[in-house]
C-alpha cells in the first residue's frame, strides 16, 4: 500500500530531531532506523514481548505499535537517555549489581518499564513491580533479580532525593 | 551455600588438558568464588550492546523466505519470473537454481530446497531485494504449483507401516531409516521379567511431554558480506566456529575464507547452536549478488521454521518389593523428531541418565524410538531430553510411594545409588545428591506434609508439597576440541583469546575469572576476545552447559603456562628459582619472604617490548576412571483451586551439587533461568498443531505462553559445594541442571494437594478440572 511521506520533528531524550518518514513508520522503526537508537529492540513487532518499551509523556508504551507520527509534540524517553555523562541511572546500576541481565535483549524495555514505575512511585511493592514489568518477557528468566534490582534502585533514589533535599 | 568438604586451597588437580597439567595454586583463591558482576552488563543496560539485529551495512539487501503452506507436498513447478521482474529484486534462490545444494546443521547435510516439502513453514524460495517491502512483494509474486500429499503429525501414527512417509531433511538418515522410524535404542540390564515377578507392587502410567519452542526474544538475524573471496557473517548464534565450519562445507569455501562474528546474542537456549538454514540462504545470496544481505526472521518465522524441542510419549512401569526396594524398571519412549532432527545415540542416552542411574535397580529395560512426522524439525533446548527421563521416573516414584504408603523421600533414599552401575562399580567423580535432597526437603517444610494434607480435607483450595531429584551428564563432548590462547605484553596488558560466544550465562566473565585467578591479577586486568572466529582457535559452541567444563580447563592451562613464563623472567632477574614465586592480587611475591615483591605490571616490563608471552591451552579427554554426572533436588509448594483448576506455584526450592560456584551471582541467575523455563514446560508451553493441516496455530508469543514476571514464584536456591578434581576449581556445569526437577516436583506437589496425577504436560487448569471430574 502506498504510504505518504511526512516531515516532522520528534522530541527524544530531550532533543528535537527533524525527520522525513513514511506515514506508516512506527516509533520503534524511527528510533532504530532513522535516529540510530538501536537500544530499543523489536522482538515481536506486535506489542507482545515488550522489548520495544519506551516512555512517551511519562507512560511506558510499546513503540512497535505506535506510529512515529503519533509521537508528535510528545516527549519520548529511550534507554539511551538514561545515562548522564558516564553515570548510569540508579536502575541501570541496580540491574548490574543484582544481575538482572543475562542475554540482555529484553533489558532496555525492562529498564524503561521500571523507570516509568519509579517516576511515579518511589516505594513500590513487589507485586507492583511484577505488574509494571509484566509486559516485558525475558526468556532468560531474570525476573526474581528484576524485582530485587527495582527495589534497590527505588531505595537508592529515595535516599538521594532525601539527601538532595537536605543539602538544599 | 551448603558446605561439604570444599578445601580452601584448590584440590590437587587432575584437569582434563592436553600436555602439561598445571599444579594447584598454593594459596587461597582470590577471584574464583566471588560474586562479581558480569562483564557484559554495562553495555546491555545502557542500550549500547549491538546485536546482529542492530547491524546496518549501507547498501545491504533484505532477504525474505517464501514458506510452504502445506505440511507435505511435492513442488511441480516454481515460477519466479514475475518476482524477478519486480524493481528492486536482486536475486531469488529456490530449487530452480539450487538443485544439488546442501545446507548443514551440526554437519548433518540437508537439501537446501528439496522438491518434496516435509512441514508447513519450510522454505521454498528466498528473495534478496533492496528493501524489505520489495522482498515481501516479490515473495507474493512467486507462483508455486504444489501437489499436496497426505501427511502425518502424531508420532504414534507415523510409526505405523501404512503411514505417509515423511521426506526427512537429514540426507544421511534417509538412507538408513525404516518408514518414519529413525531407530530404536535399547538399554538393558538384569532380567526384566524376573524383576517384575519379584515385585509386590507395580505402577504403570503413560506420560506425554510436548516439544517446547525456544521463543528467544531476539528473533534470528544475520548480515552476510562477500568480498569476492571471503565471506563475513554477523550472526545471532551460540557458536561462531560451528557456523563457520558448516558454511564453509555448504558453500564449498576454504575454511579460512569464512569469518563468523557474534557481538551479542539475544537468547539461544539450544536453538542457535549450529548454523541454521536461514544463514546459509543469506550467505548464498551475498555471494550471488556481491552485496551484503540482511536476513531477519519475524516472530512467526521463528516458530514455524526453526527446530523446537523433541516431543515424547512415554510408558513407564516400575516394580518394587513391599519394603520399597525397586526391582524392575521398564520404559518405552516414542520421540517426535519432526521432519528432521539432531538425533542419535548421544541424545537418546539423555533419557537414561536419570531412569538408568537415579536408583539402584538390578533389572531394567529402556527402549527409545525416534519417529519422524510432518511437523517443524526438532533439536536441543535447555536440558534436551533429560527432563523426559526425570519427569516420568520421579512421577512414578511418588506414585509408588503412595501405593506402598512410604514417604517419597525415604523411598528415594532407600534406593539411592552409589554407583552408575552396581555391576561395574565405577565411582562418580563426585556425588552429593543426598545433601541436596536434605536441603530442599528441609526448606520446603517436608515434616509438615501430613499436616498439610489433613488441613486440606473439605477445602476447595488445596496446598501441597512435592519434590524430585535429578541426574544428568554434561561434561563436554569428544573430541573435546577447545583451545584458548593468552598473551601478556610488556605494558602489562593481558589478552585472553577464545572463540566462545557469550550467550548471557556468563561465559566471558567466568573464563576471564579463571585467567585472572591463575595469573594472580584482578578480573578487570584481563581483556577477553570472544565471539569471533578471526583471532581465535576452535572453540565449542555455548550449549550443553559446556563452556566452564570444556573451555575452562583450556583457559586455566593457558594462563598457568603464561604465569610460569613470567615467573621465569622474574626469577632470572632476581636470581631466584621460579617455583619460589607466587602471584596474587596484582603482585608477585617470594613465597618464603612475602615482603619481597614486585607488581605484576612491573614484572611484565621484563618482557622484551617487541615480544609477548603467548601460550595456548587445550582441553584433553575425560579420564576413564570415573563417571561424570551432575545431581540435584528440587521441591515445590503449590496451591490448587479445585473449583477453577487454577494452579498457583507458591515456592520452588532448588539445590544443586555444583562442586564449587565459580561465581555465585551468575550461578544464581542460571538457577532462576532454568527454573523459569522448567515452569514453562510444566505449566504453560505447548505447540498447538491443527490436527488436519499440521499448521502451528499458536505461532506467536501471546498464544504460545512463556512465563512472565507474574508467574514468578518465590524461588530459593542452594549450592552444595564439595571438591571434584575433574572440573576447573571443582566448578560443575549449571546452565541446564536446575530445570530438570521442576517438572516432577510441581506434578508431585499437585498430586499431594489433590490426589490428581497429571501426567501430560503442560499441567493446565482444564486438565485439573477434567481429571477431578473423573
Amino acid at each position: 500500500m502506498p504510504s505518504k511521506s511526512l516531515s516532522f520533528s520528534l522530541n527524544v531524550n530531550g532533543k528535537d530531531f527533524k525527520l522525513n518518514l513514511l506515514s506508516r513508520t512506527t516509533l520503534a522503526e524511527a528510533l532504530r532506523n532513522n535516529l540510530g537508537l538501536t537500544g530499543t529492540k523489536i522482538g515481536c513487532n506486535r506489542a507482545m514481548c515488550g522489548s520495544c518499551t519506551v516512555i512517551m509523556d511519562n507512560r511506558p508504551i510499546f513503540a512497535c505499535t505506535v506510529l512515529a507520527a503519533e509521537a508528535l509534540n510528545k516527549k519520548i524517553e529511550t534507554i539511551e537517555g538514561l545515562e548522564t555523562g558516564n553515570k548510569l541511572h540508579p536502575i541501570q546500576d541496580a540491574f548490574i549489581e543484582y544481575d538482572a541481565v543475562q542475554c540482555g535483549i529484553c533489558i532496555p524495555g525492562m529498564v524503561m518499564s521500571a523507570k516509568a514505575l519509579l517516576d511515579t512511585n518511589l516505594d513500590p511493592t513487589e507485586s507492583e513491580i511484577k505488574t509494571a514489568v509484566s509486559g516485558n518477557l525475558c526468556r532468560c528468566g531474570t525476573y526474581p533479580n528484576t524485582v530485587k534490582a527495582v527495589i534497590a534502585a527505588a531505595r537508592q533514589m529515595r535516599n538521594s532525593r532525601v539527601g538532595g533535599m537536605l543539602s538544599e | 551455600m551448603v558446605g561439604c568438604s570444599l578445601s580452601k586451597q584448590e584440590f590437587k588437580p587432575t584437569l582434563p588438558v592436553e600436555g602439561w597439567v598445571p599444579s594447584s595454586l598454593p594459596r587461597e583463591l582470590s577471584v574464583i568464588g566471588k560474586p562479581l558482576n558480569r562483564r557484559d552488563a554495562r553495555e546491555k543496560v545502557n542500550g549500547q550492546a549491538k546485536y546482529s539485529t542492530d547491524m546496518i551495512i549501507p547498501g545491504m539487501l533484505y532477504a525474505k523466505a517464501l514458506r510452504c503452506p502445506h505440511a507435505h507436498a511435492r513442488i511441480r513447478k516454481i515460477d519466479t519470473s514475475k518476482a524477478e521482474a519486480l524493481p528492486g529484486v536482486k536475486a531469488i534462490i529456490s530449487m530452480n537454481n539450487c538443485k544439488e545444494w546442501m545446507t548443514y546443521w551440526y554437519m548433518i547435510p540437508q537439501p537446501a530446497f528439496p522438491e518434496e516439502i516435509a512441514y508447513s513453514g519450510q522454505d521454498v524460495a528466498v528473495v534478496a531485494a533492496i528493501d524489505i517491502e520489495a522482498a515481501e512483494r516479490a515473495i507474493q509474486l512467486i507462483e508455486v504449483d504444489y501437489e499436496p500429499l497426505p501427511a502425518v503429525f502424531d508420532p504414534l501414527e507415523a510409526r505405523k507401516s501404512n503411514a505417509p512417509v515423511v521426506p526427512i531433511l537429514d540426507v544421511n538418515v534417509n538412507a538408513t531409516r525404516s518408514g518414519n522410524v529413525h531407530s530404536s535404542d535399547v538399554f538393558q540390564r538384569g532380567d526384566i521379567s524376573r524383576g517384575f515377578k519379584e515385585a509386590d507392587v507395580v505402577v504403570e502410567d503413560n506420560y506425554k511431554l510436548p516439544g517446547q519452542f525456544h521463543a528467544d526474544i531476539q528473533t534470528r538475524c544475520c548480515v552476510t558480506n562477500w568480498d569476492g573471496e571471503k565471506l563475513t557473517v554477523y550472526e545471532s548464534s551460540q557458536g561462531v566456529w560451528n557456523v563457520k565450519l558448516q558454511l564453509a562445507k555448504s558453500l564449498d569455501l576454504p575454511v579460512d575464507n569464512v569469518r563468523v562474528v557474534v557481538n551479542y546474542m539475544g537468547g539461544g537456549f539450544g536453538s542457535k547452536a549450529g548454523a541454521q538454514r536461514y544463514v546459509h540462504y543469506a550467505s548464498k545470496l551475498a555471494i550471488i549478488t556481491g552485496l551484503p544481505v540482511r536476513f531477519e526472521l519475524n516472530r512467526r518465522d521463528e516458530f514455524v521454521s526453526h527446530p523446537r524441542r523433541y516431543g515424547a510419549h512415554v510408558n513407564l512401569k516400575v516394580g518394587a518389593k513391599k519394603d520399597g526396594t525397586i526391582c524392575a524398571v521398564q520404559c518405552k519412549c516414542i520421540l517426535d523428531l519432526g521432519a528432521g532432527s539432531l538425533y542419535g545415540g548421544g541424545i537418546s542416552d539423555m533419557i537414561l541418565h536419570h531412569i538408568g542411574e537415579a536408583y539402584k535397580c538390578p533389572n531394567m529395560h529402556v527402549e527409545v524410538t525416534g519417529v519422524y512426522t510432518n511437523t517443524v524439525p526438532t533439536g536441543p533446548q535447555r536440558g534436551v531430553l533429560n527432563p523426559v527421563g526425570v519427569f516420568c521416573m520421579e512421577s512414578s516414584i511418588d506414585d509408588l510411594a503412595s501405593k506402598l504408603n512410604i514417604d517419597p523421600v525415604l523411598l528415594r533414599l532407600k534406593n539411592y545409588s552409589q554407583y552408575s552401575s552396581e555391576q561395574k562399580k565405577r565411582p562418580y567423580s563426585s556425588k552429593n545428591l543426598d545433601k541436596c535432597i536434605y536441603q530442599v526437603t528441609k526448606e520446603i517444610g517436608w515434616s509438615q506434609r501430613d499436616e498439610i494434607a489433613r488441613l486440606n480435607l473439605g477445602k476447595t483450595k488445596r496446598r501441597g508439597i512435592g519434590m524430585s531429584s535429578y541426574v544428568l551428564a554434561r561434561t563436554g563432548y569428544p573430541p573435546y576440541n577447545a583451545k584458548a590462547q593468552l598473551a601478556i605484553r610488556n605494558d602489562g596488558s593481558i589478552e585472553l583469546k577464545t572463540g566462545v560466544v557469550e550467550i548471557g550465562s556468563g561465559q566471558i566473565t567466568v573464563l576471564s575469572m579463571i585467567a585472572a585467578e591463575e595469573l594472580g591479577v584482578s578480573l578487570d586486568d584481563v581483556k577477553i576476545l570472544w565471539g569471533d572466529t578471526e583471532g581465535s582457535l576452535y572453540s565449542p559452541s555455548s550449549h550443553a552447559s559446556r563452556i566452564t567444563t570444556e573451555m575452562g580447563p583450556a583457559v586455566l592451562q593457558a594462563a598457568a603456562l603464561a604465569r610460569e613464563k613470567l615467573f621465569q623472567l622474574v626469577s632470572r632477574k632476581f636470581g631466584l628459582k621460579s617455583d619460589e614465586l607466587l602471584s596474587v592480587n596484582g603482585k608477585i611475591y617470594v613465597k618464603s619472604n612475602p615482603s619481597l615483591s614486585i607488581s605484576f605490571k612491573e614484572a611484565c616490563s621484563l618482557i622484551p617490548p617487541d615480544e609477548e608471552i603467548f601460550t595456548t591451552g587445550s582441553r584433553g579427554y575425560n579420564s576413564e576412571m570415573e563417571v561424570y554426572r551432575q545431581f540435584g533436588a528440587q521441591a515445590a509448594e503449590v496451591e490448587v483451586d479445585l473449583e477453577t483448576g487454577e494452579i498457583k506455584i507458591v515456592k520452588i526450592v532448588s539445590a544443586y551439587d555444583i562442586g564449587r560456584a565459580l561465581n555465585p551471582k551468575l550461578v544464581q541467575s542460571q538457577f532462576y533461568g532454568a527454573i523459569m523455563m522448567g515452569l514453562g514446560i510444566a505449566l504453560y508451553e505447548e505447540g498447538d498443531f491443527d490436527p488436519k493441516s499440521g499448521i502451528l496455530l499458536n505461532s506467536d508469543i501471546h498464544q504460545y505462553r512463556i512465563p512472565s514476571s507474574l508467574e514468578t514464584p518465590d524461588i530459593q536456591t542452594f549450592t552444595v559445594e564439595a571438591d571434584d578434581v575433574h572440573y576447573p576449581y571443582s566448578g560443575k556445569p549449571v546452565g541446564e541442571a536446575p530445570l530438570m526437577g521442576v517438572l516432577p516436583a510441581v506434578r508431585n506437589a499437585i498430586f499431594h494437594a489433590t490426589g490428581i496425577k497429571v501426567n501430560e504436560l503442560p499441567i493446565s487448569s482444564a486438565k485439573i478440572l477434567e481429571l477431578e471430574a473423573n
